[in-house]
């Protein structure tokens, strides 16, 4: 009788983990979706996906995958302790991503059976890493659980972020948006557009949002300074430092999807400083949500 | 380090000398940024595109000749829908003509190409031009 109670109630537990496990699929398939459809429904994504140059293909892949665990590792599907379950996670959202990827692109017949593997393979591979870094957030940030933030803190009751941590979450958010806006023609026709006075002020202007998304207007989640400390540290230390992140990751995608190639050196910078924009944007969008 | 506690961020008073470093290192680039843009801003002139083309390379296909080559943009200006046009001319009588057209040639910047006839043109005159463009 004792033995039949202990098996039932483990087994109401075992089916209660299941049952959050199943949630937290969900919930990874949604944030795939809504992060990843933008990308989907973009011509430029479709045709990206069999000119692309395989070696920037396989990077970006590669590249994916440290950006996973390191998200992990702050997020989750589930409050993860250890680098195992952290690698575990990174490999659900991948998959996730790649699979909502494929039944999408199937069901808009951007895939054929008789199209060149290689191609079904590129449309794939592209699509799959926006979506997974999607399949991460979407357990986080969809989720209403109190339990969620519950891990990491300390006897104050506060949590602590390193300052690698911080500039971690920046280059997510301005790889995020970047991915989104770098594949299309019109960050380098915009950049065609814009004088070199245009773009001085763009530069000036993605600065000062950054700056202001994150101290001084007041989100929920903003961060604030203690009146001891002059303002213009927080813009040294985390501001500055957030903006050439920004840049440097716009430099990347647009390398990655050969939007450089035979462009004079200031051509590239204003195509960077144009991508840089909404990279700012979401560096900064980063700190305050996740 | 920052600090979060319910939801509102406290940066700490005492940073590391790492997070200064970074922040100066950082604000030095985009000093080297802005002034690039602002000498290019003082550069900057109102004239319109300069195209010229130059022929790289010709070699056989299966279906005929392959003519590779390279338009130059000189100007500050970056000019869109280059139209370029090429003709193989036999005793100042055109035997073959191609056309093709560069979505945009970036401001001092080079895009190659190149044109398909069935003609062999070695031996032949041979003229690829730009022909127009738009203002993107």
């Amino acid at each position: 009788m004792t033995d039949f109670f202990r098996d039932d109630q483990a087994e109401a537990a075992s089916s209660d983990k299941l049952g959050k496990f199943l949630i937290g699929i969900g919930r990874a398939i949604a944030g795939a979706l809504l992060f990843a459809l933008p990308m989907l429904m973009t011509m430029e994504m479709w045709a990206l996906g069999f000119y692309i140059d395989r070696f920037q293909l396989l990077l970006l892949l590669l590249v994916n995958i440290p950006l996973l665990v390191g998200l992990a590792h702050r997020i989750g599907f589930e409050d993860t302790f250890g680098w195992r379950e952290d690698l575990r996670d990174s490999a659900i959202a991948f998959g996730i991503g790649i699979i909502t990827s494929t039944i999408i692109l199937v069901l808009l017949g951007l895939l054929k059976a008789d199209d060149p593997w290689h191609e079904i393979l590129g449309k794939i591979a592209i699509q799959s890493v926006p979506a997974s870094i999607g399949a991460m957030l979407g357990r986080s940030q969809l989720s209403g659980d109190d339990d969620d933030d519950e891990d990491q803190e300390d006897a104050d009751g506060g949590r602590e972020t390193s300052y690698a941590g911080e500039l971690f979450m920046m280059a997510v958010g301005a790889l995020f948006l970047s991915l989104n806006m770098a594949p299309t023609e019109e960050m380098i026709l915009l950049s065609y557009k814009m004088t070199p006075s245009h773009a001085l002020v763009t530069i000036v202007v993605s600065i000062a949002l950054m700056h202001g998304f994150v101290y001084a207007v007041s989100f929920k989640g903003s961060h604030e300074l203690s009146s001891s400390t002059p303002w213009w540290h927080a813009f040294v230390r985390f501001t500055l430092p957030g903006y050439i992140i920004a840049v440097l990751i716009s430099l990347y995608c647009l390398w990655t999807f050969e939007r450089l190639e035979d462009v004079s050196a200031t051509q590239i910078l204003m195509s960077v400083i144009v991508l840089s924009f909404p990279g700012a944007i979401g560096a900064s969008a980063a700190r305050l949500i996740l | 380090m920052t600090k979060s506690q319910n939801s509102s961020h406290t940066e700490t008073e005492e940073p590391h000398w790492i997070e200064w470093a970074t922040g100066i290192a950082s604000g030095i680039l985009v000093i080297v940024m802005i002034g690039w843009v602002a000498k290019e801003a003082w550069r900057q002139t109102d004239a319109p595109p300069d195209l010229s083309t130059r022929i790289l390379k010709t070699e056989a296909t299966s279906g005929g000749f392959r003519v590779e080559f390279e338009i130059l943009n000189r100007s500050m200006a970056t000019a869109a829908a280059v139209t370029v046009h090429g003709e193989i001319a036999r005793d100042e009588q055109p035997v073959e003509e191609s056309d093709v057209t560069f979505d945009y040639v970036p401001a001092e910047s080079k895009s190659t190409g190149a044109m398909l006839f069935k003609t062999d043109p070695t031996g032949q005159q041979l003229t690829i031009v730009p022909t127009g463009y738009t203002d993107p």
